[in-house]
């Protein structure tokens, strides 16, 4: 246990220095997915995220992240790490709030930026069959997202650009499994988390939401729930397929090979 | 075995010889057992020495190498004495193969298996050790016919009309490594722990799948081809990127080639030519210069921008792959009398051997941890 310690309080440390702290993608099961001897894994996934900030007006962000995962764990531990690249959509982002503002477009969307993860989770059985563990999570997006847009502001043509920066979030959770048949472990649990992300915009363009030219934006729900499928494939692969549920529902899916 | 599922050189360099190559001739003479030591010692370097021109795959490995080694004898043209060299499967027949020998053997192609020669006929000139003899017995006269015929394929020879020149490039690059390489990757090896060495190699070898696969299409080895896809596939996804080699792992165990363009052209029927030692790339011939046109434009680290950029991805790659068999250039050169002509010979028969094999090759490379 002492090593799980000295790693859970290092990665507690680096994420509280960084504010880079986990989340985005799949928690995976409570019961790690190393061999139990020990050793590495490897995984790739795709995450489809939604949640709800608020700066004022709510809105709906939505990524789809797409990453490959490298992770070491025994037994009753895991630290693992993801880095991928993930697209960015607010909707009404640059949505008007007065008359006299016109925009070319009501949603922000970025393309392609790198992020990464880190987690570390912890896992007790209590047989065979039933298990729980509790994990952290926590991601930050090296990138900032942009996107161009314009309008009119009083009859008078502008053109600016929206920046969504240091985009991160952790999470923090528990996860109760059952192993059934066939070696397929379900699981679910409750889990806490906080999200945030700084929005600037180029001009102060009276009429939007994003105006004051450097605004925080944070999740509006900060507890959710979770359930998910990790099932065996042959020649040590596994499927693991999750959802996830706080404000919005999210999911995702990840095959993982283990050393 | 480490965490990567590779075997260190001792183990496999033990895999593959489980018994002392001197310790089954105790009735040779000692000048015997030197010659077998530099033979070893020749093909060992051989198969080490990554940065020879006709590999396309960056870092070779070792046992892939290995996995087509033959029973064999070549020429030392400094004594001009034929050199035997026993095999494993060898020594397993004769009785002295230890406990592990049925997984060293099943390591060996089955042809190879077939057409095992014993080396020792060949030493016309040493006693026959007894407990060899015994073994003959058992054999079946297809046995021997196969092996005699096995032993007249052995012998091959590669012009060498620019032998000055290659000399001089042979001890260019000699001093290469003395001046240059060597205390570079002493400083690396210090620097970086084997296993990270040892991951970057992978990741090397994986960006080097386009050689090898192109080069199994042309040779019609579709099914080659797509095991090297398949390892492609695997390795960058769940290898993250290479850096590991999840496909050699026994669950998986997708077979490991190193085909190349001048394979190629051997299979097509073109000969060797003639011996060429480049600088810095090492022995070659003139059939495996051309390919190594076709390998450059094949390797994707060829197209890193600027120019010098990519030879400078190329030398960290060279100085990676010599910090993982440092040492063995060193122990060649103390066993070998002319290390200049053992290696001309290992080269050309090493490549004749690949070439041979591909062209009777009539199944799917064998599973079971080629690596």
């Amino acid at each position: 246990m002492k090593p799980l310690k000295i790693i859970l309080a290092s990665t507690l440390m680096i994420l509280a220095i960084n504010g880079t702290a986990a989340a985005g993608g799949l928690f995976g099961p409570p019961q790690p997915v190393s061999k139990e001897a020990g050793g590495l894994h490897t995984a790739i996934g795709y995450w489809h995220h939604q949640d709800e900030y608020k700066n004022g007006a709510e809105h709906v962000t939505r990524q789809n992240q797409v990453y490959s995962q490298l992770g070491y764990g025994a037994k009753n531990w895991e630290v693992y790490g993801r880095i991928g690249i993930s697209d960015l959509k607010i909707s009404d982002a640059f949505a008007s709030t007065q008359a006299s503002t016109t925009t070319s477009k009501n949603d922000f969307e970025d393309n392609w930026k790198f992020y990464g993860t880190l987690g570390a989770k912890g896992f007790y059985p209590f047989n065979k069959t039933f298990g729980i563990g509790a994990f952290m999570q926590g991601s930050y997006s090296f990138n900032d997202f942009r996107d161009d847009f314009s309008g009119t502001q009083a009859g008078a043509s502008f053109s600016s650009q929206l920046r969504v920066k240091n985009l991160w979030d952790v999470n923090l959770g528990i996860g109760f499994q059952v192993t059934v048949p066939y070696g397929i472990k379900l699981y679910l649990g409750p889990y806490a988390y906080y999200s945030e992300a700084r929005l600037s915009l180029a001009a102060i363009i009276p009429g939007l939401n994003s105006n004051t030219g450097n605004l925080r934006i944070h999740n509006e729900t900060n507890v959710g729930g979770f359930t998910g499928i990790y099932v065996p494939l042959s020649r040590g692969f596994h499927l693991n397929v999750e959802g996830q549920y706080s404000a919005r529902f999210s999911a995702g899916a990840a095959i993982t090979y283990s050393y | 075995m480490d965490l990567f599922g590779h075997m260190s050189l001792q183990e496999e360099i033990t895999n593959l010889f489980p018994m002392n190559l001197t310790s089954s001739g105790n009735n040779y003479g000692e000048g015997m057992q030197i010659m077998k030591r530099l033979s070893f010692w020749v093909w060992l370097f051989f198969f080490l020495t990554g940065g020879c021109a006709h590999r396309p795959d960056p870092v070779p490995s070792l046992s892939s190498s290995l996995a087509s080694f033959q029973p064999r004898q070549f020429m030392v043209a400094s004594n001009s004495e034929q050199i035997a060299l026993v095999l494993p499967e060898t020594l397993a027949r004769s009785g002295n193969g230890s406990g592990d020998d049925e997984g060293n053997l099943n390591r060996v192609p089955e042809e190879r298996m077939a057409t095992t020669a014993d080396p020792l006929e060949s030493f016309q000139s040493s006693p026959e050790p007894p407990e060899k003899a015994g073994s003959e017995k058992t054999e079946s006269k297809g046995d021997l016919q196969d092996e005699k015929e096995a032993g007249e394929e052995k012998e091959v020879t590669i012009a060498d009309p620019l032998e000055p020149f290659n000399r001089a490039m042979f001890q260019f690059n000699d001093k290469l490594y003395f001046w240059a390489l060597k205390p570079v990757v002493r400083g690396y090896n210090e620097v970086i722990p084997e296993p990270a060495r040892i991951s970057v190699q992978n990741f090397f070898i994986n960006l080097a799948f386009p050689i090898r696969f192109v080069s199994r299409l042309l040779q019609a080895d579709f099914s080659g081809a797509a095991a090297e896809f398949g390892r492609f596939v695997v390795n960058t996804i769940w290898g993250v990127g290479g850096l590991f080699d999840p496909s050699s792992s026994r669950q998986l165990n997708i077979p490991k080639g190193d085909a190349d363009l001048g394979q190629t052209l051997g299979v097509y029927g073109l000969g060797q030519g003639f011996y060429l030692v480049w600088p810095i790339l090492g022995p070659s011939s003139a059939r495996d210069s051309a390919g190594l046109v076709g390998n450059y434009f094949l390797y994707p680290v060829s197209y890193i921008p600027p120019l010098y950029a990519s030879f400078g991805v190329r030398a960290y790659e060279e100085v990676n792959n010599t910090s993982l068999r440092i040492g063995d250039y060193e122990s060649l050169k103390e066993a070998a009398i002319d290390p200049y002509v053992a290696l001309r010979d290992a080269y050309a028969q090493y490549r004749q051997k690949k070439i041979e094999a591909r062209k009777g090759k009539s199944e799917p490379p064998k599973p079971g941890g080629v690596r």
